[in-house]
């Protein structure tokens, strides 16, 4: 007996994958093609294909594209590497039963990451203001001046930002990851004698790697896409030093217009992500198999 | 199984970063030829910047409202960064979501040869008493493009040199610098003795400028009246790119000089609002802004508190000042548009503009800022006579359908240049070298 085309299961799916064709495959086909067309805001009309040698021209002679694709990567290296660190102190703090208001600190911790980016970086706007601010103000009571937005220090600035708002999600996975943990290796451990740093370093950080793994690629992910921080502090500056690969994009696409040259950029980001991402699944496939 | 999961997860995270950009927008019939207003009712929908003048503006037209039953006004007031995508948008549109806007002096040809605005020419012919030649003329000619008149004046950014007059007029000071460089203690007219007066001040406890060397459009704006004081300027008459001569190289070092040696610490990203509560705090003795903000400044419940009244308006060093300015436009896709000039023509006439001027506005008319009504009831006659001067000598920060992007980039360069990150020659050099390219597309 021959098979319906369609079976009930998937006309069910039918209604979903349409609207999806629609709201992610039209756009993503749309920007594809701009992305191969000069194609200009402001000269629709005189839009005219340019094919590949648009990515070429940027990859080959855009070195602002390059110099924020650098940027990002430092960006998203010193934030992550950071949370990471804050993230699993914390997570191994709270999950100590001797920890006092533990539970508290486990509800006020994660308030950060519930405040919109945009906000926090008008927040940390004024807090690090030399003139208005009180962190200046109260480290030059103390005789200490740092110029958080200078150009040697101002990425370090934006990252210590997304530090302060994305350490909670860290934290959040790294604390579930400990709370799924077995107990008998533990005991066993104790029972021998082990030390708490042997603990730690033996059987925690090992047990726990796949987690760590898991959480370091979604806030890598998330960190990549950092814009809100840049626009609403640095615009980029001082010079090129905090101009980060979506402020880059959207300064081409909607501060002049340029929305094919954008688009090619777009896609040559997302390629960077996909391969970034293709690695580190790798990654975490060999250490779920080197679990078992 | 999980882990091929949580990669499609990944991935259509991912994926979903890319940009999707708004379709072509279809033809729009619109009206060529000017006639007396409609007399169905209309209401015109216009897009405005949120700042003093707005209030000016928006308290004015009720009085046109009352005048023209069948014209009823909403205003879309915004920050000034909402405002070129919100405009563009409605452009594109096809039917206008403004119908009335306001262009700023960067977008005039960008946006004319676009073909988002309507020529004007034959509506400013027909308007009786209107006088177009009445508007200063570097104000007047930046709603020119290609010989069609797109824009009229609304609102000058011209700058200016605003000083604590009471510190240059300090007996104690005037001896000190008399003794220190054989001179007396007077504004600055030269880029030398800017930079030497700044230095002194400095000395004094007193920082000598609240600069603005924020990246991009401040910087640009703020150095390019030392360019001009310098003898430079971004094109020669020819049209040639010459930001890296010799007379920008001498513009740049003493402007780092003065940001160096005698402007507060830290202030590499400091822009509009910074400088101004530098100097209204009285932590500096001068710094170049906006004209208009002279009246801000000596307002005795303003920001300067106790300072009100000890500020002064002069030229700037070298004479010749960077010119911004604000333009009534009509957009090409408004079904209103012979409302959209009844009401400009209104709001612009001598009349309503004088109103304005005395209200706290921009002036932008010569016969405004001549009249002795204004004097007594605005700011003073020295004030407005400084503010013509400063107009006639002024020249537009950028021209042409680039303007914004070569403002932006060169802006970064000066900027990259500030902070150390490059020197002088680098910084210029790819300045200009950025500043072709963009001339050069197509």
């Amino acid at each position: 007996m021959l098979k319906p085309p369609l079976t009930f299961k998937h006309r069910l799916v039918l209604p979903l994958l349409l609207s999806l064709v629609l709201i992610l495959g039209y756009p993503l086909a749309f920007s594809l093609w701009i992305s191969l067309h000069d194609y200009r805001l402001t000269a629709i009309e005189q839009a005219r294909w340019v094919g590949w040698a648009q990515y070429f021209t940027i990859l080959a002679q855009n070195a602002s594209f390059w110099n924020a694709l650098g940027n990002t990567v430092r960006f998203v290296g010193i934030a992550v590497s950071l949370e990471l660190v804050f993230g699993l102190l914390l997570a191994l703090l709270l999950h100590r039963k001797a920890t006092p208001f533990r539970h508290f600190f486990r509800a006020a911790l994660l308030v950060p990451m519930f405040v919109t980016p945009i906000a926090v970086g008008l927040m940390f706007r004024f807090l690090l203001n030399s003139q208005l601010g009180v962190v200046p103000s109260v480290l030059r009571a103390l005789g200490i001046t740092i110029d958080w937005f200078s150009a040697q220090q101002a990425l370090i600035t934006l990252a210590l930002i997304d530090v302060w708002q994305w350490t909670p999600f860290m934290l959040l996975l790294l604390l579930a990851g400990l709370e799924s943990l077995p107990e008998e290796p533990f005991e066993a451990a104790r029972v021998d004698g082990a030390s708490p740093l042997q603990i730690f370093w033996h059987l925690t950080l090992p047990m726990l790697r796949p987690t760590i793994l898991a959480a370091v690629v979604i806030r890598m992910l998330d960190a990549f896409k950092v814009y809100e921080y840049v626009y609403a502090i640095t615009r980029g500056g001082p010079g090129e030093s905090t101009e980060t690969i979506q402020y880059h994009i959207y300064r081409v696409g909607f501060l002049y217009f340029r929305l094919g040259e954008a688009s090619a950029m777009s896609y040559i980001l997302i390629a960077v992500i996909l391969m970034l991402v293709v690695l580190l699944f790798y990654a975490l496939r060999r250490e779920s198999l080197s679990q078992r | 199984m999980k882990g091929h999961r949580f990669s499609f997860l990944l991935g259509a995270a991912a994926l979903l970063a890319a940009c999707a950009a708004p379709s072509a927008p279809a033809a729009t019939t619109v009206p060529t030829r000017p006639s007396e207003a409609a007399a169905a009712p209309v209401t015109l929908n216009i897009i405005m910047e949120q700042v003093p003048d707005y209030d000016i503006v928006a308290s004015l037209t009720r009085q046109f409202e009352a005048e023209h039953p069948n014209i009823k006004i909403t205003f879309d007031a915004m920050p000034y960064d909402a405002m070129r995508d919100k405009i563009l948008t409605s452009a594109l549109a096809p039917s206008a979501s403004y119908d009335v806007i306001i262009v700023d002096n960067p977008w005039m040809d960008e946006f004319a040869r676009a073909g988002f605005l309507l020529p004007l020419d034959d509506y400013i012919a027909q308007a009786p008493d209107y006088d177009f030649n009445d508007f200063v003329g570097p104000l007047r000619d930046i709603g020119v493009v290609d010989g069609k008149v797109y824009g009229v004046p609304y609102y000058n950014y011209a700058l200016g040199l605003i000083v604590r007059q009471d510190l240059f007029d300090n007996p104690d000071y005037q001896a000190k610098f008399q003794q220190a460089f054989g001179k007396p203690l007077q504004v600055p007219t030269t880029l030398e003795d800017y930079v030497a007066v700044g230095k002194f001040f400095k000395s004094q406890g007193i920082f000598g400028a609240a600069m603005q060397p924020q990246r991009g459009y401040k910087i640009f704006e703020e150095w390019k009246n030392w360019l001009y004081a310098a003898g430079g300027n971004l094109l020669d008459a020819a049209g040639n790119v010459i930001i890296d001569n010799a007379a920008a190289q001498q513009a740049l070092e003493m402007y780092i000089d003065m940001y160096k040696n005698a402007a507060p610490p830290n202030s590499v990203n400091w822009g509009f609002d910074e400088a101004l509560r530098s100097m209204s705090s009285g932590e500096s003795a001068t710094m170049l802004s906006y004209n208009w903000m002279l009246p801000t400044l000596n307002k005795p419940d303003g920001p300067a508190g106790e300072l009100a009244g000890k500020f002064a308006l002069h030229e700037v060093p070298g004479g010749k000042a960077v010119l911004g300015a604000w333009h009534w436009a009509i957009p090409k896709n408004t079904a209103s548009a012979d409302a959209a000039w009844t009401y400009i023509a209104w709001i612009t006439s001598k009349a309503i503009d004088k109103q304005r001027v005395i209200a706290g506005g921009a002036p932008t008319r010569v016969s405004v800022m001549q009249d002795r009504e204004v004097w007594e009831k605005g700011f003073g006659q020295q004030y407005y006579e400084t503010v013509l001067k400063i107009l006639e000598d002024a020249e537009p920060l950028a021209r042409g359908a680039r303007a914004e992007e070569i403002i932006n980039e060169v802006g970064t360069e000066l900027n990259s240049a500030v902070a150390g990150e490059k020197d002088v020659a680098a910084a210029l050099a790819a300045a200009a070298q950025k500043t072709r390219a963009i001339l050069a597309r197509p």
